[in-house]
């Protein structure tokens, strides 16, 4: 337990150092650090399983459905046993897909760096795919007798899927809406798809294995690391401090402050929900304060958590690009004005909103107010600085800057603030991040192994044809767009969104002319959507958790807002100018 | 006996390479006991270089046409052909290297679970900056892209003096636009598709390195066909790669051509920056023989050379 953490902490600590390092090094001297790119892409493998591991043994893969928590007594425990088995037998069908991906590779003797072979490194996805193998059967009950039984279940699964695939999408199927990690739905429709097929389920790993070493993938981990240590120190009551005092006076001033510091955090953590958990309890008073009502309140903090999926270093951004093999500096210049769109229209709705009042009974505006708590928050809101300066700087490749701003959150928030200790603190936030990652690199690792079989089974290029054949205009196709998206938005997490639909999106956009950057907004606007929608949208989820109301609560409380937000999203999709100006006048 | 044939590649769906592969599957198709199917999945859907070699030891695929970069997974002997900068005068020489290093080639191949069908080469690598370059010394003040992956390559750009900037290609672009980058080794063709030409308008002429590749098939499969199939998928897949050979070549002065209306500046080489350029570069030879390119491999092109030249 203690190893997996010291391990997540010191490779973390690595992913920071070595870009800089690289970047240093090529400045000053010329030289750099021999295999520098292998050894970083490889550290990133190793976060991504470690992380994973970790998010099983604390029970927190991240799932599709939480009906499994809801049953209670006998219901419940059966559901829990008969996830766990499905769960279980589809880590270990991966296992075998891993060892079998291994076993090609060692037979081409390549080395990674320094004389290491790389199926050595490689070896971690099989052995990490056991480890939580174990530990979902752990959670699957709370006595052995019923771990026993998930056990014996699992391997009589495996057996019964090999002979009949539709019985085993059905039992999928069933074990989603019982509550088994997500993960475990996209590997298992798969494993079963590619078996059915006659091809190897070693595609899935070489998938993952190709997804999680792409050259570009450490930003993830390092700007999602920088969020985190924001959050976890005194960033979100500096920054409401900071916005509050100056928009805080306007009319639907504390809805402004909840969509711009909700906007802020969401661009560093990458819409993972943190948002919400880390701001929602310090939002809430200040919107009930300025004569919100309670459901209204409610509605703002779980809209404006999704806020800033478009801006600039998010994490979707970055996932798009690396899939849709578009340059990651252009999805961040594209996002910025459609995200500026929806920022928009979340103060326009909050202004509307707002219930009758005094606003004459507020103080006025107070410069010596603002300008204090500018000058305590005034490392924070550098961040942003920091990131896209060293990118559109011209002096580090989007990892290093990445890495920079990850060891700059560091500073601040143990040097300069002093909110985090060094020692204790940063340990913790550094297995909390490492978690996160993990998980979502597990459902992105097999989701791409899902996609693999969409190509391989040329379903990717026959949609396509069919879609340029049936489909004339390109106006008709965007509002075609739209309304699958919406569907998507409210049945599919966003990560295994990105990696499943993406590649065939840009396939069939570029054919009717669209530019792949403006198709990439669209498409993670309307997932942002998703986020407000049920069955599966997050922030509902998270809000309710939260705020401890009803999922319906929540979605009544949002859905004024989720409208608003919806005709932001047209906008951004018919106007491609709003998308396509930024990185064109880069260009120049 | 297989029934289906899935190849994989990074060349694009439409183009002529593409169509040529095609023409080749028909023949397959054609061929005496055979009725093969052949499946080709365009533009790097099944991943990288890298990722098709693997798919390829765990037979999802069971073809590929690869570069270089690719074919060094499975041996990295093949590096001999594209590897050391400057090493090859003219196609002539690339194409009189490869045929006579091809039964040494194949055979380590096969000894890997590969079986070449054909070689060929997309003409050569150039130069593209943002600053005119004639001579090193012009190149060493800016700087120039080499592919991450290519631990190798950006250890030897650093150890020749230069600026080197390990990035993807799908930065290439930007990295040009923000000044990351200002110089770029690339073929005409790539300069031209990925417009890097518009804001590294300067091309030498220099003849780099050429851009080699082939088809590869797995052993399982290809043993698993009659011997009458295995001569017929042979020729056919001889006369495609003759044909991509000599459609690149053309593509690669079409290209030039077409960039040079939209403002492209081309210098040419110069024998007294050629010797500099040699100079410089074969200073590093002893780096690359042994490291980059197995010894053995790196002596018999340069034994091979000699011959040609005599
Ligand atoms: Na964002
Ligand atoms: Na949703």
């Amino acid at each position: 337990m203690k190893l997996e953490n010291a391990i997540i902490s010191g490779v973390l600590a690595a992913l920071i150092v070595l870009p800089i390092l690289e970047a240093l090094l090529r400045k000053t001297l010329h030289v750099g650090i021999s295999g520098s790119a292998a050894l970083v892409e490889h550290l990133t493998l190793i976060v991504g399983m470690v992380g994973g591991a970790i998010a099983a043994r604390e029970n927190r893969l991240l799932a599709l459905s939480t009906l499994g928590e809801l049953l209670k007594g006998r219901a419940g425990k059966l559901a829990g046993v008969f996830g766990g088995s499905c769960a279980a037998a589809v880590s270990a069908l991966l296992v075998a897909a891993g060892v079998e991906f291994v076993r090609a590779e060692r037979l081409s003797g390549e080395a990674l760096a320094y004389g290491i072979p790389v199926w050595v490194v490689q070896a971690i996805i099989p052995a990490g795919f056991g480890l939580i193998a174990l530990r979902l059967l752990w959670h699957s009950a709370g006595s052995w007798s019923g771990r026993a039984a998930a056990a014996l279940l699992a391997g009589a699964w495996i057996v019964l899927w090999s002979w009949s695939p539709m019985g085993a999408l059905i039992a999928l199927g069933l074990a989603t809406v019982a509550g088994v990690p997500a993960f475990v739905t996209l590997a298992g429709v798969g494993l079963v798809l590619f078996r059915h097929a006659g091809e190897p389920i070693a595609s899935i790993p070489i998938a993952h294995y190709s997804l999680v070493t792409n050259p570009a993938l450490p930003t993830i981990p390092m700007f999602t690391l920088a969020g985190y240590l924001l959050a976890e120190g005194g960033a979100p009551q500096r920054l409401i401090q900071v916005f509050d005092a100056l928009f805080g006076r306007l009319r639907g001033g504390a809805a402004i402050v909840t969509a711009t510091v909700c906007a802020f955090f969401t661009s560093f953590t990458g819409g993972s929900g943190v948002t919400i958990i880390a701001l929602g309890g310090l939002l809430m008073p200040v919107l009930l304060a300025r004569r919100y009502k309670g459901r209204d309140a409610l509605g703002l903090v779980t809209g404006a958590g999704s806020l800033g999926l478009l801006f600039p270093p998010c994490l979707p951004l970055i996932l798009y690009a690396i899939v849709a093999k578009v340059p990651i500096e252009s999805m961040f210049l594209g996002g910025i004005l459609p995200g500026v769109v929806l920022l928009a229209a979340t103060a326009c709705w909050g202004i509307l909103s707002q219930g009758p009042g005094e606003s004459d009974t507020e103080p006025a505006f107070d410069w010596t107010v603002a300008r204090r708590a500018l000058w305590q928050a005034k490392w924070e809101l550098l961040m942003p600085v920091v990131a896209l300066g060293a990118l559109f700087g011209g002096f580090a490749t989007p990892v290093e800057a990445a890495a920079l701003t990850a060891l700059y959150a560091l500073c601040i928030e143990t040097l300069v603030y002093r909110d985090l200790k060094l020692t204790s603190d940063v340990p913790r936030v550094m297995t909390e991040c490492g978690l996160l990652i993990g998980g979502v690199l597990l459902i992105q690792g097999v989701a791409l192994g899902f996609t693999n079989y969409l190509v391989d089974a040329e379903v990717t290029a026959h949609a396509a044809e069919w879609a340029t054949n049936t489909i004339h205009s390109r106006w008709l196709f965007l509002l075609a767009l739209n309304l699958f998206l919406l569907v998507v938005g409210c049945l599919m997490e966003i990560y295994a969104a990105i990696i499943i639909q993406a590649p065939l999106l840009v396939t069939i956009g570029t054919a009717f002319g669209l530019d792949p950057v403006h198709l990439g907004i669209i498409f993670l606007a309307n997932l942002e959507l998703g986020y407000l929608t049920p069955p599966v949208g997050l922030n509902l989820l998270l809000s309710a958790f939260r705020f401890k109301k009803s999922v319906p609560e929540v979605l009544r409380a949002v859905t004024p807002l989720t409208l608003v937000l919806a005709a932001g999203v047209l906008l951004i999709t018919y106007v491609p100018a709003l998308t396509t100006t930024l990185p064109r006048w880069l260009g120049r | 006996q297989p029934q289906r044939i899935k190849l994989a590649t990074l060349l694009p769906r439409g183009s002529s390479a593409h169509q040529a592969l095609l023409e080749m599957g028909e023949k397959w198709r054609q061929a005496p006991g055979a009725g093969v199917t052949l499946t080709i999945y365009t533009d790097g859907t099944m991943g990288g270089e890298a990722e098709t070699v693997r798919r390829m030891r765990v037979d999802q695929l069971q073809g590929g046409v690869l570069s270089v970069a690719g074919l060094m997974e499975i041996d990295r002997a093949v590096t001999g052909l594209q590897t050391m900068p400057m090493v090859f005068r003219s196609l002539d020489e690339v194409e009189y290297v490869r045929e006579k290093l091809r039964p040494m080639l194949d055979k380590r191949l096969e000894e890997k679970g590969f079986v070449a069908l054909f070689w060929g080469d997309a003409g050569w690598v150039r130069i593209f900056s943002k600053k005119p370059v004639t001579r090193p010394g012009d190149l060493k003040t800016q700087k120039v892209f080499v592919l991450a992956s290519d631990s190798g390559q950006v250890d030897l750009m650093k150890r020749a003096g230069f600026q080197a900037v390990p990035l993807e290609y799908t930065d290439t672009l930007t990295g040009l636009q923000t000044g990351l980058i200002d110089a770029v080794p690339t073929t005409p063709f790539y300069a031209l598709a990925g417009q890097f030409y518009l804001r590294a308008p300067y091309m030498l002429e220099i003849n780099y390195v050429p851009l080699v590749g082939g088809l590869v098939m797995t052993r399982k499969t290809w043993d698993a066909l009659p011997p009458v199939t295995r001569d017929a998928f042979r020729q056919a897949a001889e006369e495609a790669g003759k044909k991509i050979s000599a459609q690149s070549h053309r593509e690669m002065e079409e290209a030039v051509a077409a960039m040079k209306k939209r403002g492209l500046q081309v210098s040419q080489m110069t024998p007294p920056a050629e010797t500099e350029w040699r100079t410089l570069f074969e200073g590093l030879y002893p780096q690359i023989r042994g490291n980059l390119v197995p010894a053995d491999m790196f002596d018999e092109v340069h034994r091979l050379l000699r011959e040609y030249r005599k």
